[in-house]
Protein backbone atom coordinates (compact mmCIF):
# COMPACT_ATOMS: atom_id res chain seq x y z
CA UNK A 1 0.00 0.00 0.00
CA UNK A 2 1.21 3.47 -0.91
CA UNK A 3 -1.14 6.17 0.29
CA UNK A 4 -1.10 9.31 -1.78
CA UNK A 5 -2.86 12.59 -2.21
CA UNK A 6 -4.11 14.49 -5.23
CA UNK A 7 -5.33 18.08 -5.37
CA UNK A 8 -7.20 19.13 -8.47
CA UNK A 9 -6.33 22.79 -8.61
CA UNK A 10 -9.09 23.34 -11.17
CA UNK A 11 -11.63 22.54 -8.48
CA UNK A 12 -10.12 24.40 -5.52
CA UNK A 13 -12.08 27.55 -4.67
CA UNK A 14 -9.74 28.77 -1.91
CA UNK A 15 -12.36 28.53 0.84
CA UNK A 16 -9.73 27.34 3.34
CA UNK A 17 -12.13 24.85 4.87
CA UNK A 18 -9.36 22.27 4.65
CA UNK A 19 -7.04 24.53 6.64
CA UNK A 20 -9.60 24.95 9.39
CA UNK A 21 -10.50 21.26 9.46
CA UNK A 22 -6.82 20.33 9.73
CA UNK A 23 -6.25 22.75 12.58
CA UNK A 24 -9.28 21.52 14.48
CA UNK A 25 -8.56 17.84 13.87
CA UNK A 26 -4.92 17.99 14.86
CA UNK A 27 -4.91 20.79 17.46
CA UNK A 28 -2.43 22.78 15.43
CA UNK A 29 -1.47 25.84 17.50
CA UNK A 30 -1.84 29.46 16.47
CA UNK A 31 0.91 30.55 14.10
CA UNK A 32 1.57 27.04 12.78
CA UNK A 33 0.05 25.22 9.81
CA UNK A 34 0.13 21.63 8.64
CA UNK A 35 -1.86 22.59 5.59
CA UNK A 36 -2.28 25.99 4.05
CA UNK A 37 -3.88 27.48 0.97
CA UNK A 38 -1.74 30.03 -0.84
CA UNK A 39 -3.36 32.69 -3.02
CA UNK A 40 -1.44 33.86 -6.07
CA UNK A 41 -2.81 36.64 -8.28
CA UNK A 42 -1.70 36.55 -11.90
CA UNK A 43 -2.24 39.26 -14.49
CA UNK A 44 -3.03 42.97 -14.52
CA UNK A 45 -6.43 44.58 -14.04
CA UNK A 46 -8.86 43.92 -15.67
CA UNK A 47 -7.34 40.67 -16.89
CA UNK A 48 -6.61 39.10 -13.52
CA UNK A 49 -6.91 35.58 -12.20
CA UNK A 50 -6.57 34.38 -8.64
CA UNK A 51 -5.13 30.89 -8.12
CA UNK A 52 -5.43 28.80 -4.98
CA UNK A 53 -2.89 26.17 -4.02
CA UNK A 54 -3.29 23.93 -0.95
CA UNK A 55 0.12 22.87 0.34
CA UNK A 56 0.99 20.15 2.78
CA UNK A 57 3.64 17.48 3.38
CA UNK A 58 4.37 15.50 0.21
CA UNK A 59 5.02 12.23 2.08
CA UNK A 60 7.95 11.52 -0.21
CA UNK A 61 8.99 7.94 -0.92
CA UNK A 62 12.58 9.09 -0.69
CA UNK A 63 11.96 11.45 2.22
CA UNK A 64 14.95 13.68 3.08
CA UNK A 65 13.38 14.58 6.43
CA UNK A 66 13.18 10.94 7.46
CA UNK A 67 16.76 10.30 6.35
CA UNK A 68 18.25 13.27 8.22
CA UNK A 69 16.32 12.89 11.48
CA UNK A 70 18.93 11.82 14.04
CA UNK A 71 16.51 10.02 16.35
CA UNK A 72 13.99 8.55 13.86
CA UNK A 73 11.26 10.83 15.18
CA UNK A 74 10.27 11.16 11.53
CA UNK A 75 9.59 7.69 10.23
CA UNK A 76 7.76 5.99 7.41
CA UNK A 77 4.71 3.86 8.20
CA UNK A 78 4.04 0.67 6.22
CA UNK A 79 1.28 2.49 4.31
CA UNK A 80 3.77 5.13 3.12
CA UNK A 81 2.79 7.93 5.48
CA UNK A 82 5.71 9.90 6.94
CA UNK A 83 4.74 10.18 10.58
CA UNK A 84 6.19 12.22 13.48
CA UNK A 85 6.86 11.03 17.00
CA UNK A 86 6.83 14.26 18.98
CA UNK A 87 7.89 12.46 22.16
CA UNK A 88 11.13 11.43 20.51
CA UNK A 89 11.91 14.64 18.58
CA UNK A 90 14.80 16.68 19.98
CA UNK A 91 13.96 19.84 18.03
CA UNK A 92 17.18 20.05 16.03
CA UNK A 93 15.29 21.36 12.97
CA UNK A 94 17.41 19.31 10.56
CA UNK A 95 14.17 18.10 8.95
CA UNK A 96 13.20 21.70 8.30
CA UNK A 97 16.52 22.20 6.54
CA UNK A 98 16.01 19.04 4.51
CA UNK A 99 12.40 19.37 3.37
CA UNK A 100 12.39 21.06 -0.05
CA UNK A 101 8.71 21.91 0.32
CA UNK A 102 8.80 23.88 3.56
CA UNK A 103 6.19 21.51 4.95
CA UNK A 104 7.67 21.05 8.43
CA UNK A 105 7.33 23.55 11.25
CA UNK A 106 8.46 23.81 14.84
CA UNK A 107 5.43 23.54 17.09
CA UNK A 108 5.64 26.63 19.33
CA UNK A 109 3.96 24.80 22.21
CA UNK A 110 5.76 21.47 22.24
CA UNK A 111 9.05 22.73 20.75
CA UNK A 112 9.14 19.73 18.46
CA UNK A 113 8.90 19.34 14.70
CA UNK A 114 5.48 18.70 13.28
CA UNK A 115 3.77 18.40 9.92
CA UNK A 116 0.86 16.87 8.04
CA UNK A 117 0.54 13.16 8.70
CA UNK A 118 -2.30 12.57 6.22
CA UNK A 119 -4.31 12.30 9.49
CA UNK A 120 -2.65 8.93 10.19
CA UNK A 121 -4.87 8.41 13.25
CA UNK A 122 -8.00 8.74 11.12
CA UNK A 123 -6.59 6.55 8.36
CA UNK A 124 -5.85 3.86 10.92
CA UNK A 125 -9.52 3.98 11.93
CA UNK A 126 -10.64 3.62 8.31
CA UNK A 127 -11.48 7.29 7.86
CA UNK A 128 -10.23 9.80 5.32
CA UNK A 129 -8.11 12.81 6.32
CA UNK A 130 -10.07 15.73 7.74
CA UNK A 131 -9.23 18.02 4.84
CA UNK A 132 -10.59 15.52 2.32
CA UNK A 133 -13.86 15.10 4.16
CA UNK A 134 -14.43 18.82 4.52
CA UNK A 135 -13.57 19.94 0.98
CA UNK A 136 -16.84 21.23 -0.60
CA UNK A 137 -15.66 20.73 -4.19
CA UNK A 138 -13.88 17.40 -3.78
CA UNK A 139 -10.64 19.00 -4.92
CA UNK A 140 -8.78 16.72 -2.51
CA UNK A 141 -8.49 13.04 -3.33
CA UNK A 142 -6.85 10.50 -1.05
CA UNK A 143 -6.16 6.83 -1.61
CA UNK A 144 -3.84 3.98 -2.47
CA UNK A 145 -1.55 4.75 -5.38
CA UNK A 146 -0.69 1.05 -5.71
CA UNK A 147 -4.30 0.10 -6.27
CA UNK A 148 -5.21 0.73 -9.93
CA UNK A 149 -8.88 0.66 -9.02
CA UNK A 150 -8.65 3.37 -6.37
CA UNK A 151 -10.21 6.70 -7.27
CA UNK A 152 -6.93 8.56 -7.02
CA UNK A 153 -5.17 6.10 -9.35
CA UNK A 154 -7.98 6.32 -11.87
CA UNK A 155 -8.01 10.11 -11.63
CA UNK A 156 -4.28 10.25 -12.30
CA UNK A 157 -4.61 7.80 -15.19
CA UNK A 158 -7.37 9.83 -16.82
CA UNK A 159 -5.74 13.26 -16.53
CA UNK A 160 -2.70 14.39 -18.46
CA UNK A 161 -1.83 17.51 -16.45
CA UNK A 162 -0.76 15.73 -13.27
CA UNK A 163 2.57 16.73 -11.70
CA UNK A 164 4.52 16.98 -8.49
CA UNK A 165 6.47 19.82 -6.93
CA UNK A 166 10.24 19.93 -7.48
CA UNK A 167 10.71 16.51 -9.13
CA UNK A 168 14.38 17.39 -9.69
CA UNK A 169 15.01 16.86 -5.95
CA UNK A 170 14.51 13.14 -6.37
CA UNK A 171 12.20 12.90 -3.38
CA UNK A 172 9.44 11.02 -5.23
CA UNK A 173 6.50 12.86 -3.66
CA UNK A 174 3.24 10.99 -3.13
CA UNK A 175 1.31 14.26 -3.25
CA UNK A 176 0.38 15.26 -6.78
CA UNK A 177 -1.40 18.20 -8.34
CA UNK A 178 -3.78 18.24 -11.26
CA UNK A 179 -4.00 21.49 -13.24
CA UNK A 180 -2.42 24.70 -12.09
CA UNK A 181 0.59 26.47 -13.49
CA UNK A 182 4.13 27.42 -12.76
CA UNK A 183 3.11 30.33 -10.56
CA UNK A 184 1.25 27.97 -8.23
CA UNK A 185 3.88 25.30 -7.74
CA UNK A 186 7.20 27.11 -8.11
CA UNK A 187 7.77 29.68 -5.37
CA UNK A 188 10.53 31.53 -7.20
CA UNK A 189 8.27 32.26 -10.13
CA UNK A 190 6.11 34.71 -8.19
CA UNK A 191 6.69 37.91 -6.28
CA UNK A 192 6.43 37.54 -2.56
CA UNK A 193 6.46 41.12 -1.35
CA UNK A 194 6.72 41.52 2.39
CA UNK A 195 4.08 43.73 3.99
CA UNK A 196 0.32 44.04 4.27
CA UNK A 197 -1.63 42.43 1.48
CA UNK A 198 -5.01 40.92 0.90
CA UNK A 199 -6.45 40.16 4.38
CA UNK A 200 -3.04 39.48 5.94
CA UNK A 201 0.65 40.28 6.25
CA UNK A 202 3.07 38.53 3.93
CA UNK A 203 6.30 37.98 5.82
CA UNK A 204 8.33 35.71 8.04
CA UNK A 205 7.91 34.62 11.62
CA UNK A 206 10.14 36.51 14.03
CA UNK A 207 10.64 33.61 16.38
CA UNK A 208 9.41 30.04 16.62
CA UNK A 209 9.29 28.12 19.87
CA UNK A 210 11.50 28.83 22.83
CA UNK A 211 15.14 28.29 23.58
CA UNK B 1 13.77 40.07 -2.84
CA UNK B 2 12.83 40.15 -6.53
CA UNK B 3 12.23 36.71 -8.04
CA UNK B 4 14.61 35.69 -10.79
CA UNK B 5 11.75 35.36 -13.23
CA UNK B 6 10.50 38.87 -12.51
CA UNK B 7 11.36 39.99 -16.00
CA UNK B 8 9.74 37.06 -17.75
CA UNK B 9 6.68 38.70 -19.37
CA UNK B 10 4.22 35.95 -18.52
CA UNK B 11 4.98 36.04 -14.80
CA UNK B 12 5.69 39.73 -14.35
CA UNK B 13 2.49 40.27 -12.47
CA UNK B 14 2.24 37.01 -10.52
CA UNK B 15 2.40 37.67 -6.83
CA UNK B 16 1.41 36.08 -3.55
CA UNK B 17 -1.58 37.87 -2.07
CA UNK B 18 -2.52 35.60 0.82
CA UNK B 19 -0.28 33.20 2.67
CA UNK B 20 0.91 32.22 6.11
CA UNK B 21 4.14 33.63 7.52
CA UNK B 22 7.22 31.75 6.37
CA UNK B 23 9.64 30.36 8.93
CA UNK B 24 12.69 32.33 7.79
CA UNK B 25 16.15 31.82 9.27
CA UNK B 26 16.02 28.98 11.76
CA UNK B 27 19.63 27.96 12.24
CA UNK B 28 21.35 31.07 13.57
CA UNK B 29 24.63 31.99 15.23
CA UNK B 30 24.55 29.05 17.65
CA UNK B 31 25.12 26.78 14.66
CA UNK B 32 27.83 29.11 13.37
CA UNK B 33 29.54 28.79 16.75
CA UNK B 34 29.32 25.02 16.33
CA UNK B 35 31.13 25.16 12.97
CA UNK B 36 33.70 27.68 14.19
CA UNK B 37 34.67 26.10 17.49
CA UNK B 38 34.76 22.64 15.91
CA UNK B 39 37.19 23.93 13.30
CA UNK B 40 39.47 25.12 16.10
CA UNK B 41 39.15 21.94 18.11
CA UNK B 42 39.83 19.48 15.31
CA UNK B 43 42.18 21.87 13.52
CA UNK B 44 44.73 22.00 16.35
CA UNK B 45 44.87 18.23 16.35
CA UNK B 46 44.98 17.75 12.58
CA UNK B 47 47.67 20.38 12.13
CA UNK B 48 49.65 19.81 15.30
CA UNK B 49 49.70 16.02 15.68
CA UNK B 50 53.14 15.77 14.07
CA UNK B 51 54.64 18.06 16.71
CA UNK B 52 53.44 15.85 19.55
CA UNK B 53 56.06 13.30 18.63
CA UNK B 54 58.90 15.36 17.27
CA UNK B 55 60.44 18.83 17.50
CA UNK B 56 62.07 20.98 20.16
CA UNK B 57 58.75 22.04 21.74
CA UNK B 58 57.39 18.51 22.00
CA UNK B 59 56.36 18.75 25.66
CA UNK B 60 54.51 21.98 25.09
CA UNK B 61 52.43 20.51 22.27
CA UNK B 62 51.66 17.28 24.07
CA UNK B 63 49.65 19.14 26.68
CA UNK B 64 48.36 22.11 24.73
CA UNK B 65 46.95 20.27 21.70
CA UNK B 66 44.56 17.86 23.46
CA UNK B 67 43.65 20.53 26.03
CA UNK B 68 42.66 23.11 23.40
CA UNK B 69 40.89 20.43 21.37
CA UNK B 70 38.97 19.31 24.45
CA UNK B 71 37.89 22.82 25.46
CA UNK B 72 36.71 23.81 21.99
CA UNK B 73 34.90 20.57 21.26
CA UNK B 74 33.04 21.12 24.51
CA UNK B 75 32.09 24.59 23.27
CA UNK B 76 30.90 22.94 20.05
CA UNK B 77 28.73 20.51 21.97
CA UNK B 78 27.43 23.24 24.25
CA UNK B 79 26.15 25.31 21.35
CA UNK B 80 24.83 22.20 19.61
CA UNK B 81 22.74 21.29 22.62
CA UNK B 82 21.66 24.87 23.28
CA UNK B 83 20.40 25.12 19.70
CA UNK B 84 18.03 22.21 20.21
CA UNK B 85 14.43 23.10 20.96
CA UNK B 86 14.41 20.15 23.34
CA UNK B 87 17.96 20.28 24.78
CA UNK B 88 17.16 17.88 27.62
CA UNK B 89 16.40 15.20 25.05
CA UNK B 90 19.93 15.21 23.63
CA UNK B 91 20.39 11.72 25.06
CA UNK B 92 17.84 10.47 22.52
CA UNK B 93 20.74 10.63 20.04
CA UNK B 94 22.29 7.63 21.76
CA UNK B 95 19.25 5.56 22.67
CA UNK B 96 17.35 6.07 19.40
CA UNK B 97 20.22 6.17 16.90
CA UNK B 98 19.40 6.61 13.23
CA UNK B 99 22.40 5.52 11.15
CA UNK B 100 21.34 7.30 7.94
CA UNK B 101 21.46 10.63 9.75
CA UNK B 102 24.82 12.39 9.61
CA UNK B 103 23.81 14.42 12.67
CA UNK B 104 23.53 11.22 14.64
CA UNK B 105 26.86 9.91 13.35
CA UNK B 106 28.36 13.30 14.20
CA UNK B 107 27.05 13.12 17.76
CA UNK B 108 28.83 9.79 18.24
CA UNK B 109 32.04 11.00 16.63
CA UNK B 110 32.12 14.20 18.67
CA UNK B 111 31.43 12.28 21.87
CA UNK B 112 34.32 9.92 21.18
CA UNK B 113 36.51 12.90 20.35
CA UNK B 114 35.60 14.53 23.66
CA UNK B 115 36.59 11.36 25.50
CA UNK B 116 39.86 10.88 23.64
CA UNK B 117 41.03 14.49 23.99
CA UNK B 118 40.14 14.43 27.69
CA UNK B 119 42.09 11.23 28.28
CA UNK B 120 45.05 12.57 26.31
CA UNK B 121 45.06 15.80 28.33
CA UNK B 122 45.15 13.82 31.56
CA UNK B 123 47.87 11.51 30.22
CA UNK B 124 49.95 14.50 29.14
CA UNK B 125 49.53 16.05 32.59
CA UNK B 126 50.64 12.83 34.24
CA UNK B 127 53.37 12.27 31.63
CA UNK B 128 52.26 8.76 30.74
CA UNK B 129 53.82 8.67 27.30
CA UNK B 130 53.14 5.07 26.32
CA UNK B 131 49.36 5.18 26.14
CA UNK B 132 49.47 8.79 25.00
CA UNK B 133 51.49 7.92 21.91
CA UNK B 134 49.16 5.06 21.07
CA UNK B 135 46.16 7.42 21.17
CA UNK B 136 47.56 10.05 18.80
CA UNK B 137 46.68 8.14 15.63
CA UNK B 138 43.10 7.13 16.56
CA UNK B 139 42.36 10.61 17.89
CA UNK B 140 43.62 12.17 14.66
CA UNK B 141 41.28 9.92 12.66
CA UNK B 142 38.30 10.73 14.89
CA UNK B 143 39.20 14.42 14.68
CA UNK B 144 39.23 14.18 10.90
CA UNK B 145 35.79 12.54 10.91
CA UNK B 146 34.54 15.25 13.26
CA UNK B 147 35.85 17.83 10.80
CA UNK B 148 34.04 16.48 7.76
CA UNK B 149 30.78 15.25 9.28
CA UNK B 150 29.34 18.75 9.11
CA UNK B 151 29.74 18.69 5.34
CA UNK B 152 27.66 15.52 5.30
CA UNK B 153 25.05 17.17 7.49
CA UNK B 154 24.81 20.16 5.18
CA UNK B 155 24.73 17.82 2.19
CA UNK B 156 21.68 16.07 3.62
CA UNK B 157 19.84 19.39 3.76
CA UNK B 158 18.14 18.77 0.44
CA UNK B 159 16.25 22.05 0.52
CA UNK B 160 19.36 24.24 0.80
CA UNK B 161 21.14 24.21 -2.53
CA UNK B 162 24.49 25.80 -1.74
CA UNK B 163 25.21 23.60 1.27
CA UNK B 164 25.31 20.46 -0.83
CA UNK B 165 28.14 21.53 -3.11
CA UNK B 166 30.90 18.92 -3.50
CA UNK B 167 33.54 21.35 -2.25
CA UNK B 168 31.93 21.60 1.17
CA UNK B 169 34.14 18.81 2.51
CA UNK B 170 37.24 20.61 1.28
CA UNK B 171 36.06 23.84 2.90
CA UNK B 172 35.53 22.06 6.22
CA UNK B 173 39.06 20.64 6.13
CA UNK B 174 40.52 24.00 5.12
CA UNK B 175 38.58 25.75 7.89
CA UNK B 176 40.12 23.31 10.36
CA UNK B 177 43.68 23.74 9.10
CA UNK B 178 43.21 27.52 9.02
CA UNK B 179 41.81 27.69 12.55
CA UNK B 180 44.25 25.13 13.94
CA UNK B 181 47.31 26.91 12.59
CA UNK B 182 45.88 30.24 13.76
CA UNK B 183 45.65 28.92 17.32
CA UNK B 184 49.30 27.85 17.28
CA UNK B 185 50.39 31.22 15.91
CA UNK B 186 48.42 32.93 18.67
CA UNK B 187 49.92 30.75 21.39
CA UNK B 188 53.31 31.62 19.93
CA UNK B 189 55.30 29.55 22.39
CA UNK B 190 56.53 27.01 19.94
CA UNK B 191 59.91 26.99 18.32
CA UNK B 192 60.49 29.60 15.59
CA UNK B 193 60.73 26.89 12.99
CA UNK B 194 57.33 25.62 14.08
CA UNK B 195 55.81 29.08 13.64
CA UNK B 196 57.09 29.12 10.09
CA UNK B 197 55.33 25.83 9.39
CA UNK B 198 52.08 27.06 10.94
CA UNK B 199 52.26 30.34 9.00
CA UNK B 200 52.65 28.38 5.76
CA UNK B 201 49.68 26.18 6.67
CA UNK B 202 47.63 29.28 7.47
CA UNK B 203 48.57 31.06 4.26
CA UNK B 204 47.97 28.05 2.03
CA UNK B 205 44.65 27.18 3.72
CA UNK B 206 43.48 30.78 3.32
CA UNK B 207 44.44 30.99 -0.33
CA UNK B 208 42.92 27.66 -1.32
CA UNK B 209 39.68 28.34 0.60
CA UNK B 210 39.42 31.79 -0.98
CA UNK B 211 40.00 30.37 -4.46
CA UNK B 212 37.28 27.76 -4.00
CA UNK B 213 34.76 30.29 -2.65
CA UNK B 214 35.42 32.81 -5.39
CA UNK B 215 35.38 30.36 -8.28
CA UNK B 216 32.36 28.52 -6.93
CA UNK B 217 30.20 31.44 -5.90
CA UNK B 218 31.31 34.44 -7.90
CA UNK B 219 32.39 33.06 -11.26
CA UNK B 220 30.77 29.66 -11.78
CA UNK B 221 27.22 29.61 -13.19
CA UNK B 222 24.75 28.03 -10.79
CA UNK B 223 22.93 24.89 -11.83
CA UNK B 224 19.47 25.75 -10.59
CA UNK B 225 17.20 28.69 -10.01
CA UNK B 226 17.32 28.05 -6.27
CA UNK B 227 21.12 28.11 -6.20
CA UNK B 228 21.15 31.30 -8.25
CA UNK B 229 18.75 32.90 -5.77
CA UNK B 230 20.94 31.90 -2.83
CA UNK B 231 24.13 33.15 -4.44
CA UNK B 232 22.40 36.42 -5.23
CA UNK B 233 21.39 36.69 -1.55
CA UNK B 234 24.92 35.82 -0.45
CA UNK B 235 26.58 38.45 -2.58
CA UNK B 236 24.20 41.35 -2.05
CA UNK B 237 22.67 43.36 0.79
CA UNK B 238 23.63 42.90 4.43
CA UNK B 239 24.64 39.31 3.86
CA UNK B 240 26.95 40.44 1.09
CA UNK B 241 28.74 42.76 3.50
CA UNK B 242 29.09 39.88 5.94
CA UNK B 243 30.33 37.44 3.29
CA UNK B 244 32.83 39.78 1.63
CA UNK B 245 34.11 40.95 5.03
CA UNK B 246 34.61 37.31 5.92
CA UNK B 247 36.51 36.59 2.71
CA UNK B 248 38.79 39.58 3.26
CA UNK B 249 39.38 39.08 6.98
CA UNK B 250 39.36 35.32 6.89
CA UNK B 251 41.48 34.64 3.84
CA UNK B 252 42.94 37.69 2.09
CA UNK B 253 44.37 39.54 5.10
CA UNK B 254 45.78 36.47 6.89
CA UNK B 255 47.21 35.10 3.65
CA UNK B 256 48.95 38.36 2.83
CA UNK B 257 50.16 38.98 6.41
CA UNK B 258 51.48 35.45 6.77
CA UNK B 259 53.34 35.64 3.47
CA UNK B 260 54.82 39.05 4.32
CA UNK B 261 55.83 37.72 7.73
CA UNK B 262 57.44 34.67 6.19
CA UNK B 263 59.27 36.64 3.51
CA UNK B 264 60.51 39.42 5.81
CA UNK B 265 61.01 37.11 8.78
CA UNK B 266 58.72 39.30 10.90
CA UNK B 267 56.82 36.83 13.06
CA UNK B 268 55.02 39.69 14.81
CA UNK B 269 52.58 39.69 11.90
CA UNK B 270 51.58 36.08 12.57
CA UNK B 271 49.30 36.74 15.57
CA UNK B 272 47.55 39.47 13.59
CA UNK B 273 47.03 37.07 10.72
CA UNK B 274 45.72 34.49 13.17
CA UNK B 275 43.15 36.80 14.79
CA UNK B 276 41.98 38.06 11.42
CA UNK B 277 41.54 34.53 10.11
CA UNK B 278 39.49 33.42 13.10
CA UNK B 279 37.20 36.46 12.89
CA UNK B 280 36.82 36.16 9.14
CA UNK B 281 36.15 32.43 9.31
CA UNK B 282 33.23 33.04 11.66
CA UNK B 283 31.77 35.68 9.31
CA UNK B 284 32.07 33.50 6.22
CA UNK B 285 30.55 30.48 7.91
CA UNK B 286 27.69 32.60 9.26
CA UNK B 287 26.85 34.09 5.86
CA UNK B 288 27.09 30.62 4.30
CA UNK B 289 24.70 29.31 6.94
CA UNK B 290 22.13 32.07 6.59
CA UNK B 291 21.90 32.57 2.80
CA UNK B 292 20.23 29.24 1.88
CA UNK B 293 17.66 29.75 4.60
CA UNK B 294 16.37 32.86 2.82
CA UNK B 295 15.11 30.72 -0.04
CA UNK B 296 11.28 30.55 -0.15
CA UNK B 297 10.46 26.85 -0.29
CA UNK B 298 6.75 26.91 -1.04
Amino acid sequence: MRLGFLVDLNNCIGCKACEVACKAENNVPVGAWRLRVKYVDVGLYPDVKRNFTPMRCNHCENAPCERVCPVSALHQLPNGIINVDSQRCIGCAACMMACPYGAIYMDPETNTADKCTFCAHRVEAGLEPACVVTCPTEANLFGDLDDPKSRISQYIASHRDVRVRKPEKGTKPKHVYCGGGQSQLEPLSVRREEGMNLFNRIGTLDKVGGH
Amino acid sequence: MEPLTAHAPVLQSARVTLDVLHTGVFWGWFVTMNFWSKSISTGVFLVGAFFMRKGPSRDFYRLVIPAVAFVFVDITLLFTVLDLHQPFRFWHMFVYPHPTSVINLGAWVLSVYVGLTFVMTVLAWKRQDGLYDRLIGPTWVVGFLATIYTAGLLGQSTARELWSTPTEVAQMILAATLAGSAVFLLLGKGHDQDSTVFAWVLALSAMVALTIYVTEVVFAPQKSEEAEFIVHALLSGNLGVLFYSGLVLGFVVPGVLALIGLRGKTPLLFPLAAVSSLVGLWLVKHAWLIAPQLLPLS
